[in-house]
């Protein structure tokens, strides 16, 4: 633990940035889960940017997860002379991803029913056990780094973790996918898409995030692998909605989708944060696509409620929990390197 | 044990008074119909045809909504077939509302009936709506009907779902649901979907019959019978006289 952090070290341009986000994202979201309903929402459309938020940010945590996983097991030590920061990074994109999903949710209190009456064919239940395991277990391993406690545990917690990260990942696209009647929504495409979304995004955030020469190189390799496969992805589903005759499919996917992972494709060398974050947006972009899209449709009597299809546009309190969400990961993430890396090496290698 | 219900298209009139009986019986908020309808136009002038479609929880066999609700919120209940909410164990997901093909589940967005609980009157010597509610005893609003209350809340949770329970509190008296003792023309009859000598079953026999996207797998227990057809109006769907209901 670092104690030589001084009240100057949060008297910074980040940390306002931070602090303003955190105030009237937090407004918003107290607002939304004990006083009033704020969101875009209805009875048809349920699921909007908060919820998008939510997946955004824990899929990004997933994927630095994976990335610290592979590192460990494969002993590549430009990532894992990094462990503490990518396990601050992770856990502070969770947490951020569960305070977005917290103001989403309408029966917080209710939460201890997913313990005490678990149901096991639901994909929303396994999505949010995955990820309480997965904090659990980069918890402790931020714990055993900090006590210095390495050894035989090493290998089984990271292999753990890329399991669990890799099938909480592939959960969340089930979560969509398993869903009947939404022809956007349908198939286990959807749970290829938030996997290797995870993998992008979250690569893409250690080159933003970490920018140390031989770690941005390996994330970079990664982003850009990942983002090649994550444009195939795209371009495949393009192509598919062009010739689907499915009746009541919108599509969510379009050409322009692959403009972000081109350009990181090509350029990222020359402008890695900058391409790192165009990745991120891209991800962002294809995520909120399709996530809105597979609901657009009114299903039965909806329809004479909301018109047959709907159109949607985040109003300011929603994106103001993408802020909220972006911000408390934002802030654990800065707090954990004052206080936690002090006596980390974090020099380029 | 399944109960079910068959609305039979012919008889059906599009009045709606399933609808506000539904309404009244189940005190809905504002803006949600657990009972409600679809309608379809098709043709070409003068060959044009409107059809009607009253709408419900199918309490589906199959139900998607159940298979994923996380908390078993929304479960089936074994000694009926009805697809019931328990709103205690309700997280407010949504995930029924997503995964349910028919768009029949509602979301608490709000604290239900809230306009109720202003105190304003609009004119000197009126009720203000506390008022109302107050003079009348009802919960919730003056139209709370205490009944609903022996299985389900009068006035549900913020933050939480509800849909049709096909009256589960009146089944526990031996009556039929609200919308089908509220129907003039006799359109709607209720019972044991799954014992072949009940009404419903011999009028599926009789007349075949189809429930809404049976195509998805979720097997419907509300079957729509008898397409309208002007030529046939005077013919009954079953003899006269005949009861309907539980
Ligand atoms: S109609 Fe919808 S809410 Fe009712 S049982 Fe079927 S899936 Fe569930
Ligand atoms: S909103 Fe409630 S009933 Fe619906 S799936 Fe979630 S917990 Fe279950």
């Amino acid at each position: 633990m670092n104690s030589n952090v001084s009240l100057k070290d949060f008297l910074t341009p980040t940390w306002l940035l931070i602090a303003v986000g955190l105030v009237v994202g937090g407004a918003v979201g107290i607002h939304e889960m004990f006083i009033g309903h704020w969101f875009a929402t209805n009875s048809s459309l349920v699921w909007t940017l908060p919820l998008v938020t939510y997946i955004f940010l824990a899929l990004m945590s997933t994927g630095v997860s994976l990335v610290l996983a592979y590192g460990l097991i494969m002993h590549d030590e430009t990532i894992t002379r990094h462990t503490r920061a990518l396990l601050i990074m992770a856990i502070g994109m969770l947490l951020g991803a569960f305070t977005a999903l917290a103001t989403e949710l309408g029966s917080l209190l209710n939460m201890v029913w997913i313990l005490l009456s678990p149901n096991p064919s639901s994909p929303i239940w396994w999505m949010g056990t995955l990820y309480s395991i997965e904090l659990v277990l980069l918890i402790v391993k931020l714990i055993m780094d900090l006590r210095g406690r390495h050894g035989v545990f090493d290998l089984p917690l990271a292999w753990g973790t890329l399991i669990v990260a890799g099938a909480a990942a592939i959960t969340i696209g089930a979560v969509f996918g398993t869903v009947i009647g939404r022809p956007d929504y349908h198939g286990a495409f959807l749970s290829v898409v938030t996997l290797v979304s995870a993998l992008v995004s979250g690569a893409a955030a250690i080159v933003l995030l970490r920018p140390q020469s031989a770690l941005t190189e390996t994330a970079g390799r990664v982003f850009r692998q990942t983002a090649l496969m994550f444009a195939a992805l795209v371009l495949i589903r393009v192509v598919y909605e062009a010739h689907s005759s499915v009746v009541g499919m919108l599509g969510w996917a379009s050409v322009w989708m692959l403009v972000p992972f081109v350009l990181a494709l090509l350029l990222l060398q020359f402008a890695p944060r900058v391409l790192a974050l165009v990745g991120i947006l891209g991800v962002l972009w294809v995520q909120y696509s399709f996530i809105i899209t597979g609901q657009l449709v009114s299903l039965g009597q909806t329809a004479h409620w909301y018109g047959a299809v709907q159109s949607y546009q985040p109003n300011i309190p929603e994106a103001l929990i993408l802020v909220l969400g972006i911000a408390v990961a934002a802030a654990l993430i800065k707090l954990g390197e004052q206080y936690l890396m002090s006596n980390q090496r974090q020099d380029a290698t | 044990m399944g109960y079910g219900m068959v609305i039979d298209q012919q008889l059906c009139v599009g009045c709606a008074a399933c609808t506000i009986a539904c309404k009244i019986e189940n005190n809905t908020p504002v803006g949600f119909n657990w009972c409600d309808k679809i309608t379809r136009t098709s043709g070409k002038f003068p060959a044009v045809r409107y059809e009607y479609i009253s709408t419900m929880c199918n309490h589906c066999e199959n139900a998607p909504c159940v298979a994923g609700c996380p908390t078993q919120a929304m479960y089936k209940d074994a000694s009926t077939g009805l697809t019931l909410h328990d709103p205690k164990k309700c997280i407010g997901c949504k995930a029924c509302i997503v995964n349910c093909p028919y768009g029949v589940i509602s979301f608490n967005w709000e604290r239900p009936h809230q306009s109720w609980t202003e105190n304003n009157r609009l004119a000197e010597g009126c009720f203000s709506p506390r008022e109302m509610v107050e003079e009348s005893g009802g919960e919730g609003s003056p139209h709370g009907n205490p009944e609903r209350g022996t299985t389900y809340p009068v006035v549900r949770a913020r933050g939480t779902v509800e849909k049709c329970t096909f009256c589960d509190h009146r089944l526990a008296k031996g009556l039929a649901p609200a919308c089908v003792d509220a129907c003039p023309s006799g359109a709607r009859q209720f019972g044991d979907i799954d014992d072949p000598s009940s009404e419903v079953s011999r009028l599926i026999a009789k007349h075949g019959g189809k429930g809404l996207r049976e195509e998805l797998g979720t097997r419907p227990r509300v079957i729509y019978i008898r397409d309208y057809k002007p030529q046939r109006r005077f013919e009954p769907a079953r003899p006269a006289g005949e009861n309907q209901g539980a």
